[in-house]
């Protein structure tokens, strides 16, 4: 995928997530985005995924530019997956209900199609046994791998994923983790932000270092992981990789 | 043990109750009046149950009117509808049937109805009930919607849904599962309430009764099928409910 990003400012209320954020990326398949909480790594996906406009700015995705009337957005979001920490789910509908009906209504697929479609996504993540449970059966873990079974099924051109195991036990962790690399291998586009170094090390292209509202470093993970160029993400990472 | 003594009190006090209002009244009591009456107090109680289903639906249209203009992103919407709602629930529903019958609507509306050969007390009553109910759930709904978590609203935006599909399958399924309960009682009350229409004279059940009443002098046997004329009109709904309650309980 390819981003252009031009100052971008997003303000609530008196602070500013983003302050004057600008990113250009020719071409990559996996960005993460790593830094301190805070620091407008949620903002940004928020914005890059269609549910939030920025207050000035602009942002190209794949070479166009993000529009910016409630039509326009929707449109944008339906071509796109979007996982948030926890909560993905609707809670009085099962599994499958969860992954066809989007399909049906969002996407104009017959029922039988979303149906179908939607059996075929559990399959893949090894989630059949549990598509006719309603989420509150789920574990953490297994509701997150529901979510992005969800988020891939109509074969979005980018995945965003909002630290998407922040909410889980290490157990539940890793498998969702597993599951993203998955994803990761088979050539889905993907922008995630994580606390979890190790695996940002690991599928990541590109990673960006967002702190205070900018982006202060961007790189490949062996690069920014072994020589961090600023001060504040040197300050991060030897405090987050200390234990 | 203690639920048969209490039982046995209970009964004894009813038993006690009815035996002490028969013996003053069950010597004026006769049956054969109502049964004269019965052509009007029938034709009273459908008009009653036209009223309260028409009203039900009228205020389920008023409901969602007042919740989604709450809920506009136009202030001055929002608060228009807020300072009449605020108006209508804390003013008696009789004030607003006389002083919308007499004031507002009946010299609007009554001519063009009547030309109309429509029943002019029986359409404005109606209207003016269903704006009274439908006040209260507008409330009611709007408790039900903004108690869905935020985070259901991002979900739903997020798959891609349009703002109208959100309130539908994932925001009103929710919501209503919650506010059955207070929307049953409230549609009980409807059908009570309609009993008030009498004051623009409306012929429904409780204004033939009473005429029933002030021609034949009648007592008991006038307002023994009052109640009960009423009781079978909200008990199905009061039972709907509760078995539609026990039904959504298990879902969530």
């Amino acid at each position: 995928m390819k981003l252009e990003l031009h100052d971008l400012v997003k303000r609530y209320g008196k602070t500013r997530a983003l302050d004057g954020l600008s990113l250009t990326i020719a071409s990559t398949r996996v960005l993460v985005l790593i830094g301190p909480s805070g620091g407008g790594k949620s903002t940004l996906l928020r914005v890059l995924g269609g549910l939030e406009t920025a207050d000035e700015g602009t942002v190209e995705v794949n070479g166009r530019e993000l529009g910016a009337t409630p039509q326009a957005l929707l449109e944008y979001r339906r071509r796109n997956g979007f996982l948030f920490q926890q909560f993905n789910l609707f809670p009085h509908m099962t599994a499958l209900r969860n992954i066809a009906l989007p399909l049906e209504k969002a996407h104009g697929r017959s029922p039988s199609e979303a149906l179908a479609l939607a059996e075929q996504s559990l399959a893949r993540f090894g989630l059949l046994d549990h598509a006719h449970k309603r989420p509150a059966e789920l574990s953490g873990g297994q509701q997150q791998r529901v979510g992005i079974a969800r988020a891939v099924a109509h074969q979005p051109e980018v995945l965003f994923l909002d630290e998407p195991t922040s909410a889980l036990d290490p157990e539940m962790t890793a498998e969702v983790l597993e599951l993203i690399q998955e994803l990761a291998e088979a050539g889905q586009d993907i922008i995630l932000s994580t606390h979890e170094m190790g695996f940002a090390r690991a599928v990541a292209d590109q990673i960006a270092f967002v702190a205070a509202g900018k982006i202060e470093e961007l790189a490949k993970p062996s690069v920014l992981f072994s020589t961090p160029e600023s001060a504040i993400c040197q300050r991060f990472l030897s405090r987050v990789m200390r234990y | 043990m203690a639920n048969i003594a209490v039982a046995l009190i209970l009964m004894g006090f009813a038993a006690w109750l009815y035996t002490a209002v028969f013996a003053v009244l069950g010597s004026q009591t006769q049956w054969s009046k109502a049964w004269e009456y019965r052509e009007t107090l029938w034709q009273g109680w459908l008009v009653t149950l036209g009223i309260s289903v028409a009203a039900l639906a009228g205020s389920v249209v008023f409901g969602l009117l007042f919740l989604f203009g709450q809920r506009s992103p136009l202030v001055v919407v929002r608060w228009t509808c807020r300072a009449f709602l605020e108006f209508v629930r804390d003013t008696p529903l009789l004030v607003h049937l006389l002083f919308g019958y007499f004031v507002i609507f009946a010299p609007l509306l009554s001519r063009p109805l009547a030309e109309q050969g429509w029943n002019d007390k029986l359409i404005i009553g109606i209207l003016l009930l269903s704006v009274f109910e439908g006040a209260y759930l507008g409330e009611i709904l709007r408790g039900g919607v903004e108690s869905i978590p935020k985070t259901q609203w991002e979900a739903a935006r997020a798959v891609g849904f349009s703002r109208l599909q959100i309130y539908r399958y994932v925001i009103f399924p929710q919501a209503l599962r919650r506010v059955l309960p207070a929307m049953a009682g409230l549609f009980v009350s409807l059908i009570k309430d309609s009993s008030l229409l009498n004051v623009i004279g409306v012929a429904e059940y409780f204004y033939n009764t009473r005429n029933f009443i002030s021609r034949s002098y009648a007592g008991l046997e006038a307002y023994v099928p009052l109640a009960l004329g009423y009781l079978i009109l909200t008990l199905p709904v009061a039972w709907l409910a509760h078995w539609l309650e026990r039904r959504f309980r298990h879902e969530t």
